[in-house]
C-alpha cells in the first residue's frame, strides 16, 4: 500500500519538514483530500491528520482476503489405533500438570499396553512435555501416534515423534537424543545397539565414544567381546580405558581370563589333618606366582597403601574382585557355601571378603548374594540389591535401624514397590530430615510407594515441633500422588 | 448444564484456583456430594473443624461456598464441579439440603427484585450541571490532547521510541482530570506499542488516528447521526447507565459463549465475554469488572449456551451489552456464521464505513484450516483465500493438532487482516484454544 508508506514516511520526518500531498494518497481519495487540503481553517499538523485519518479508514475498508494457488496442508494420517478414554486424558493432563516423571512414565506405559493413542487436543501439550522429560520422548511418540509424527513436520523440536526409524534418529538426532536411543536399545535389543555404536563409530570422536561405551553397560555381554577388545588400539586413552573397564565385567574376556590363571595358581586347597590325624582340615593357601606386567597395565595396583594388608594381598584383593564369583567353584570345585566358609576361616581370605563381595556386585551375581548374605559372619549391605525382592525388604528392615542412609540409598535405586514396613521406616526416617528429603524427593520415589501406607501417614508425624509443618505438606503432596498413580493404574486397567 | 473440565478451568479466576480446584477433584476430600435438577452441593473437608458447605446453581450458573476464600468461584467451587463433570455417578441424587433450598430461593428473589428495581427521582437540575461542567472539562481535555497530537506530528515519529512511559502517562493523567477516562486509555494504548517491532510505526499510527478522530468527532458532535454521538462518546469515556439500558427491551436469543479474555489493571481485573446469538446471527460483547477480592456477578464460560435477554449499547455497529435476564439452556443450535473470508471482509467495511474506530469483533467462519506461507500461518477458507494469524503462538499446536489438516468451523476475533481463533468446533464439541 503506497499510499500508506507516503504517510509513514511524513509522520517518520514530521511536517515540519515534509508535507503530504493529496496525490500521495490513492486516486479514490483524490476528491475528499481536496477538500481537507483546501480548508484554509487549519494548519498543516491537522491537514496531515485528517488526510491521514481518511487514508486509515479507507484501508481498512479495503481489506481483502488473501489468496495465492497452491497453499496446502498436507493431511495427517489416519490412527491405526484407538484412542484413550476422557477420563485417561483428564488423568494425563493432571499428571502433566505435577510435572512428575514416573507417573507420566507409567500413564504413557500404561496407553501402549492398552494399544491406544492420545486424542489430538492434548498430542501438542504432551510432545512440549517430552521436551522436558527427554528420556520418556520414545514412549510419548508412540503414544502420540500419527498425529504427533504429523506435528513433528512442523516444529522441529518435535522430530523425536517424527516415525524416523532407529538409523534415521541415530544418524541424524540431537546428542541428547542418540544417547537416549542407544541407552533404550540396549535394554530392549543390546546387539542392536552395538551395531549402532559401531556403524557410526569412525565419525565420532572422542568424548562421544567414551559416553556411548558407558551406555553399553547394562546387558554387557560376550557378544560384546570382539568390538570392546578391537577397541585397544583407539588414540583416546579414555576411549580405551572404558573399553576395558566393560571388559572386566565380562566373564568370558581374555583379561577377565588372566585373572583367573593367575588365581589358579595363587590360591589353592591345602588338605591338613588335625586333632592328631582323626579329623581332615582344608585350607586355603595364597601365593601370588610371578605376575606379567600386562597385568598391572591393566589397572592392577602394586602397592597397598593400607598398613594391615601387605603388597601381595592386595594385588590378590585386586585379581578377586576381578573374577566372577563362580569360578571358585569350578576351581576349588566345592559349593558357594564351602567357600565362602573356606574365606572366613583363612586369615588371608578373611581379608579377601570384601573384594569378593565387589565382584558379586561387578558381575551382579545374584546366585551368591543370597549365598554370602546366608553364609557371611558379617552383614554387607552392597549385596542388598542383588538379592530377590522379599530378603531385600528382610535385610532392609533389618538394618534399617542401624544403616538408614545406605538402605535408603539403595530402596530410592529399586523398580519394585516397597513393602509397607519398609516405607514406613523411610518416611519416619524422612520425615525426621525434611531438610534432605523435601516434596522433589517424593515426587521421584512415588513409583516405590504403595497406596496401602496413606491411612498411616499420621503416624509418620516427626514430634519435633519444628518439622511437622513440613511433614503435613509432604505427606498431603505424597497422598496426592499416590491418588494420581492409582487412578492412572485403574483407568488403564479398567 | 453440563460443563466440560475445560470449561469449568476456565471460569477460574486464576491459574493457583485452578491447581487447587484440581487437588479438591478428589472424591475423598468430600464428606458428602449430592446433585438435583437446580444445583450440585458438596461438604469439603478443610482445615476448619467443620466441613466447609459448597454449592453451585446449575441454572445460571453461580457458586457460593462457607470457605473464607476471597476468590471467586473459589477451589471448592471449582473442585465440587470439577468432580461432577469428572464422575456424575459419584453424586447422589437427594432434596436440597436447607442451607442450598435457602441460597437457590434467595437468588431468585434477588434476581425478581432486580428487574422490579426502580431508579431513584433524580435531582435533574444538578444533574444538568454536572453534565455541563462536564462536558467543558473534556473539551478542554480533548483540546489540550490535540496539541499534543500535533506536536508529536510536527516533530515526527523517529524520537518517539526514546520518550519514557512518563510521558505518555503524564498526558494519560490529564485526560483523567479531564474526565476523559476512554481517552487516557488508548494514550497508555499508544505508550505501550512494540517500538522494537518491524513496522511499529504502523500501529502507533493506527492508534494515534483512533484517538484524533475520536476527538475530531467530539468536536463536531453536533454535526453526527445520535448513534454516533453515542460511538464517540463512549470512546470518550461517558458511561452509560446500566439502569436506563435495562429497562429497554432487548435481544433475546439462545447465545453461545464464544470466549472469554481477561486483563488485569490496577487491581481490576476485566473479563470480556464474547457472544454469538444463535437466531439472531447478532455478535455481543458483555463486559465484566471485578475488584480484586469481591465476587464476580456473571460465571460464562466458552462453549455454554444460555437463553438470555441481552441489551445492546446504543451505537451504529452495536457490540457492547448487558445481560438483563439470563435463563439457562441445553440445546445447541446450528449456527450461521460466515462462510468465507469475503464475507467477513464485506461485513468489516460495511462497520469501518460507519464507524472507523473500533475494537476487534469476532466472527464464526465455517470450514477453516490453518496453512503455512511465508513462515507464517494463515487460516485458508473453502474458496483457498487467506487472513494471517496473529499472537499464532499462544494456540497454534493445539489449533493444528485438532484440525489436522482437515478444515473446522471456528470462531474467531480480530479486525483488518490479522485474526486469532478463540475456538473450533471438533467432534461436535466446542473446544476452547
Amino acid at each position: 500500500m503506497q499510499f500508506w508508506d507516503n504517510i509513514i514516511n511524513v509522520a517518520t520526518i514530521g511536517t515540519d519538514k515534509k508535507t503530504l500531498g493529496v496525490e500521495e494518497l490513492s486516486a479514490d481519495l483524490a476528491g475528499a483530500g481536496s477538500i481537507v487540503n483546501g480548508n484554509t481553517a487549519i494548519d498543516k499538523e491537522d491537514k496531515f491528520l485528517q488526510l491521514a485519518a481518511l487514508a486509515f479508514n479507507y484501508r481498512q475498508c479495503g481489506i481483502m482476503p488473501f489468496y495465492k494457488e497452491g497453499i496446502e496442508l498436507p493431511l495427517a494420517p489416519a490412527e491405526e489405533r484407538n484412542y484413550c478414554s476422557a477420563e485417561a486424558n483428564h488423568i494425563l493432563t493432571d499428571t502433566l500438570a505435577e510435572d512428575n516423571y514416573s507417573l507420566l512414565r507409567l500413564w504413557l506405559q500404561g496407553c501402549i499396553d492398552n494399544q491406544q493413542v492420545l486424542t489430538a487436543d492434548l498430542v501438542p501439550a504432551l510432545l512440549a512435555a517430552g521436551l522436558q522429560q527427554k528420556k520418556l520422548q520414545p514412549l510419548i511418540a508412540v503414544v502420540c501416534g500419527r498425529r504427533g509424527e504429523w506435528l513433528a513436520r512442523f516444529n522441529d523440536s518435535w522430530n523425536y515423534s517424527s516415525g524416523q526409524s532407529e538409523e534415521e534418529a541415530w544418524q541424524t538426532g540431537t546428542p541428547e537424543l542418540r544417547k537416549i536411543l542407544l541407552q533404550q536399545l540396549r535394554v530392549n535389543n543390546p546387539a542392536k545397539a552395538r551395531e549402532l555404536l559401531q556403524q557410526s563409530w569412525a565419525e565420532e570422536d572422542a568424548n562421544t565414544k567414551t559416553t556411548f561405551l558407558e551406555l553399553l553397560e547394562p546387558n554387557i555381554s560376550e557378544d560384546d567381546i570382539r568390538f570392546l577388545e578391537s577397541l585397544a588400539g583407539e588414540k583416546s586413552k579414555k576411549v580405551k580405558d572404558e573399553a576395558l573397564r566393560l571388559l572386566k565385567r565380562i566373564p568370558a574376556s581374555s583379561i577377565v581370563e588372566k585373572y583367573q590363571t593367575i588365581l589358579r595358581q595363587a590360591v589353592t586347597l591345602k588338605k591338613e589333618k588335625a586333632l592328631l590325624g582323626m579329623v581332615n582340615k582344608t585350607t586355603f593357601q595364597f601365593s601370588l606366582p610371578v605376575i606379567d606386567e600386562t597385568i598391572y597395565k591393566s589397572g592392577i595396583e602394586k602397592l597397598s597403601s593400607k598398613k594391615e594388608i601387605s603388597d601381595e594381598e592386595h594385588i590378590l584383593s585386586q585379581l578377586i574382585e576381578g573374577v566372577p564369583p563362580s569360578f571358585w567353584e569350578n576351581h576349588l570345585s566345592d559349593s558357594p557355601e564351602q567357600i565362602i566358609n573356606l574365606f572366613q576361616k583363612s586369615p588371608v581370605g578373611k581379608k579377601m571378603i570384601p573384594a569378593l563381595v565387589t565382584a558379586i556386585n561387578r558381575f551382579r551375581d545374584e546366585r551368591w548374594a543370597v549365598f554370602f548374605m546366608q553364609h557371611s559372619e558379617v552383614f554387607y549391605i552392597d549385596i542388598i540389591p542383588l538379592l530377590p525382592v522379599k530378603q531385600q525388604e528382610y535385610y532392609s528392615n533389618k538394618f534399617f535401624d542401624s544403616h538408614p542412609e545406605n538402605i535408603l540409598n539403595y530402596a530410592f535405586r529399586r523398580q519394585t514397590e516397597w513393602g509397607h514396613e519398609l516405607c514406613l521406616n523411610i518416611l519416619k526416617y524422612t520425615a525426621k530430615n525434611a531438610y534432605l528429603y523435601n516434596k522433589s524427593v517424593y515426587g521421584q520415589c512415588i513409583y516405590l510407594i504403595p497406596d496401602s501406607i496413606i491411612p498411616v501417614l499420621p503416624k509418620c508425624m516427626p514430634q519435633e515441633e519444628h518439622l511437622q509443618s513440613s511433614w503435613s505438606n509432604n505427606s498431603a503432596y505424597i497422598i496426592k500422588l499416590l491418588t494420581l498413580k492409582s487412578q492412572i493404574i485403574k483407568v488403564f486397567n479398567a | 448444564m453440563n460443563l466440560t473440565e475445560e470449561q469449568i478451568l476456565a471460569l477460574a479466576p486464576d491459574d493457583s484456583s485452578k491447581k487447587s480446584g484440581k487437588d479438591l477433584a478428589n472424591p475423598s476430600k468430600w464428606v458428602s456430594k449430592c446433585v438435583n435438577e437446580q444445583a450440585l452441593w458438596g461438604e469439603c473437608q478443610g482445615s476448619g473443624s467443620k466441613p466447609y458447605q459448597t454449592q453451585i446453581d446449575l441454572g445460571n450458573i453461580a457458586f457460593k461456598c462457607s470457605c473464607p476464600s476471597r476468590k471467586f468461584p473459589c477451589k471448592h467451587g471449582l473442585g465440587l464441579f470439577l468432580l461432577y463433570a469428572r464422575n456424575k455417578n459419584s453424586f447422589s441424587t437427594a432434596d436440597a439440603p436447607a442451607w442450598v433450598v435457602e441460597w437457590l430461593s434467595k437468588r431468585t428473589e434477588k434476581q425478581e427484585k432486580q428487574t422490579e428495581k426502580k431508579e431513584k427521582p433524580v435531582d435533574e437540575v444538578a444533574q444538568a450541571k454536572r453534565q455541563q461542567a462536564r462536558q467543558t472539562k473534556v473539551e478542554d481535555g480533548t483540546e489540550e490532547l490535540r496539541l499534543w497530537i500535533k506536536d508529536i506530528i510536527r516533530n515526527g515519529l523517529l524520537t518517539i521510541p526514546d520518550k519514557k512511559p512518563d510521558w505518555f502517562n503524564n498526558m494519560a493523567k490529564r485526560m483523567v482530570d479531564a474526565q476523559a477516562p476512554g481517552l487516557a486509555g488508548m494514550i497508555r494504548n499508544l505508550g505501550e506499542t512494540n517500538f522494537f517491532a518491524e513496522g511499529w510505526q504502523t500501529e502507533f499510527m493506527n492508534q494515534l488516528l483512533a484517538i484524533y478522530i475520536i476527538i475530531e468527532g467530539f468536536k463536531h458532535s453536533a454535526s453526527l447521526d445520535e448513534l454516533l454521538r453515542q460511538d464517540v462518546r463512549n470512546g470518550i469515556g461517558f458511561t452509560q447507565n446500566q439502569e436506563e439500558l435495562k429497562e429497554q427491551t432487548g435481544i433475546t436469543d439462545i447465545w453461545l459463549v464464544l470466549g472469554k479474555q481477561s486483563t488485569e489493571i490496577d487491581n481490576i481485573t476485566t473479563e470480556r465475554f464474547w457472544l454469538y446469538g444463535t437466531q439472531s446471527n447478532q455478535y455481543a460483547l458483555v463486559l465484566q469488572f471485578i475488584v480484586r477480592g469481591q465476587g464476580s456477578q456473571l460465571a460464562l464460560t466458552p462453549g455454554i449456551f444460555l437463553q438470555a435477554e441481552l441489551v445492546f449499547f446504543p451505537s451504529t455497529s452495536p457490540l457492547r451489552a448487558i445481560i438483563k435476564r439470563q435463563l439457562t439452556t441445553n440445546s445447541v443450535t446450528e449456527f450461521k456464521g460466515f462462510d468465507n473470508w469475503m464475507q467477513v471482509a464485506q461485513a468489516e467495511t460495511s462497520v469501518n464505513s460507519q464507524l472507523p474506530v473500533r475494537g476487534e469483533r469476532p466472527f464464526l467462519i465455517k470450514l477453516l484450516r490453518p496453512v503455512q506461507y511465508n513462515n507464517q500461518w494463515w487460516l485458508q477458507d473453502q474458496q483457498k483465500k487467506m487472513m494471517q494469524l496473529k499472537n499464532d503462538h499462544r494456540y497454534i499446536w493445539k489449533l493444528l493438532s485438532l484440525t489436522g489438516g482437515v478444515a473446522l468451523d471456528m470462531a474467531v476475533i480480530g479486525k483488518e487482516d490479522r485474526f486469532e481463533p478463540m475456538g473450533v468446533w471438533y467432534n461436535n464439541e466446542y473446544k476452547i484454544l
